[in-house]
């Protein structure tokens, strides 16, 4: 049976005084590779944001669980159209940027970390790319670019927001092979934020469910797309 | 060049080299973190600082660097303020600034001569003291860039990713906005708050025009910033003209020329 890598335990999320998210238990497993869905604006990203320790909760704790007597190490993919084009900086010089973490502060990336990211490039097909800019790219490959820059902290879970969003349906199914095939070589947990149900459907092994009154059903696939389960989360938008 | 015969051009011009080698390479990252009026109300704050240190007789530099100081703070903490919009801030941080600055000169037993000095700056009389000021200052300034040059650059680029790499976002943006303020300040002591903001805007701004990589737009800034400065002095000198407002118009005709050359290259 898979350890454990993060609980949950009687969560409340939310921001301003607002509550989103509320009565949050459950528990993410070590390899899992979990996809997160609800309506729009019901609290996908929020979720993701605690995990990160980005946001604190209002109630109740989350809590990552160490490993080798460490805390896992979490890489963190967000929404590209986050980042701003106007950064001249290329493929390479934004996979780096996943290196940062280890090094001390005001110290400079090395050789050694320049190669491992040059590595995690290749890792997700884009080192013919390394040296092209960034903002050039294509949604799939900056895609693939903030894939390889997670990557390159070594982290033991990925958490994605809206990896294919915008995409069509080749660039989509080519992420998410990517993706499962980084969960089952490299026993990457897998996390990932989507409104859309043609990647939660055709990919994921399990999923979490935000409902309408902010609570999370989480489970095998098959359970959670059930008209029984979607009806508490979605209502005409089905 | 006759003009470096004259002593006192010395001086000047090594004013001008020194402010614009510590502006220009800011001036990539305040365009790309989109804070250009940020620096054109700060320059504002500063120059009432100036007047009030005046009006009360007090030494004009340290109030305005100061006032300049908490104001970029200011700023760095009013980014995350959901309820009002930053321009809202700047505006009238600017309109405020400047109306304090005329109001408090009104009042100096100085008069409107000190206007021109708060506002154009005199970059001609620049005292030796404050040459070897700006020597130190620029130099920690520059200093602090290439250190932090991974901090600074992930803090502006993806701050949630900062955080979830456990880099502390508010202490770097706090050193970066520490580091702006006091080169601001002493530029704006050296060569007014015109010179100041421009150089601390045109340089990155038309760098960022022409090239695509982050390293090559801080080299280009600098170089576009020191040649523009090095020209403006000289032009200013031979055709007996205001030697701020004459750089001032080099980085605008540099900068329309990138911008040119940018939506020439997109078309």
């Amino acid at each position: 049976m898979p350890a454990d890598l993060l609980r949950a335990r009687g969560v409340a999320l939310g921001y301003g005084g607002r509550t989103v998210l509320r009565n949050l238990d459950f528990t993410i497993e070590r390899g899992d590779f979990l996809g997160v869905m609800g309506p729009n604006g019901s609290g996908k990203t929020t979720l993701l944001r605690a995990m990160l320790g980005l946001i604190k909760p209002l109630a109740g704790t989350m809590e990552w669980i160490a490993q080798n007597g460490g805390p896992p190490r979490i890489g963190y993919v967000p929404q590209r159209e986050r980042l701003d084009p106007n950064f001249p900086l290329s493929a390479l010089e934004v996979a780096v940027m996943g290196r940062f973490g280890k090094l001390g502060a005001m110290r400079r990336a090395g050789r050694a970390d320049v190669e491992i990211a040059l590595g995690c490039l290749t890792r997700v097909g884009m080192d013919r790319h390394a040296h092209s800019p960034y903002r050039s790219l294509s949604g799939g490959q900056q895609q693939r670019v903030l894939i390889a820059r997670a990557l390159a902290g070594e982290p033991d879970a990925l958490l994605l927001d809206e990896p294919t969003n915008g995409m069509d349906i080749e660039a989509e199914r080519a992420i998410m092979e990517l993706l499962l095939d980084l969960q089952q070589t490299n026993a990457t947990t897998i996390l990932f934020v989507t409104h859309l149900l043609s990647a939660i459907q055709n990919f994921a092994r399990r999923v979490a469910l935000i409902t309408r009154d902010g609570s999370l059903l989480i489970g095998p696939k098959a359970e959670m797309l059930a008209s029984r389960s979607l009806a508490r989360a979605y209502t005409e938008e089905i | 060049m006759d003009l470096l015969t004259v002593p006192f051009m010395r001086n000047v011009m090594l004013a001008g080299v020194l402010v614009a080698l510590g502006l220009a390479p800011l001036s990539v990252y305040v365009v790309l973190r989109r804070i250009v009026f940020v620096g054109a109300a700060v320059a504002e704050i500063s120059s009432a600082g100036v007047a009030l240190a005046i009006l009360f007789n007090l030494e004009p530099f340290p109030v305005a660097l100061i006032l300049t100081i908490l104001t970029f703070l200011g700023f760095s903490r009013a980014a995350d303020n959901p309820r009002l919009p930053l321009e809202a801030l700047i505006g009238m941080l600017y309109a405020g600034g400047s109306a304090a600055a005329v109001l408090l000169i009104a009042k100096s037993p100085r008069g409107e001569g000190d206007i021109l000095n708060v506002l154009f700056g005199n970059i001609l009389t620049v005292p030796l003291p404050l040459l070897w000021m700006m020597v130190i200052a620029f130099g920690a300034v520059a200093a602090i860039q290439y250190l932090a040059a991974k901090e600074f650059l992930i803090v502006a680029y993806d701050p949630d990713m900062a955080r979830a790499l456990g880099i502390r976002v508010e202490l770097w943006n706090t050193l970066f906005y520490v580091a702006l303020g006091v080169a601001v300040a002493i530029a704006i002591r050296g060569v007014g708050a015109l010179l100041a903001f421009t150089l601390l805007v045109a340089p990155g701004a038309a760098a960022l025009s022409i090239v695509g990589s982050l390293r090559a737009a801080f080299v280009l800034a600098t170089v576009i910033g020191v040649v523009a400065t090095v020209v403006g002095i000289a032009g200013s000198y031979w055709l007996d003209l205001p030697t701020g407002p004459a750089i001032v118009g080099i980085l605008a005709v540099v900068f329309g020329l990138s911008y040119l050359w940018a939506a020439t290259r997109r078309a």
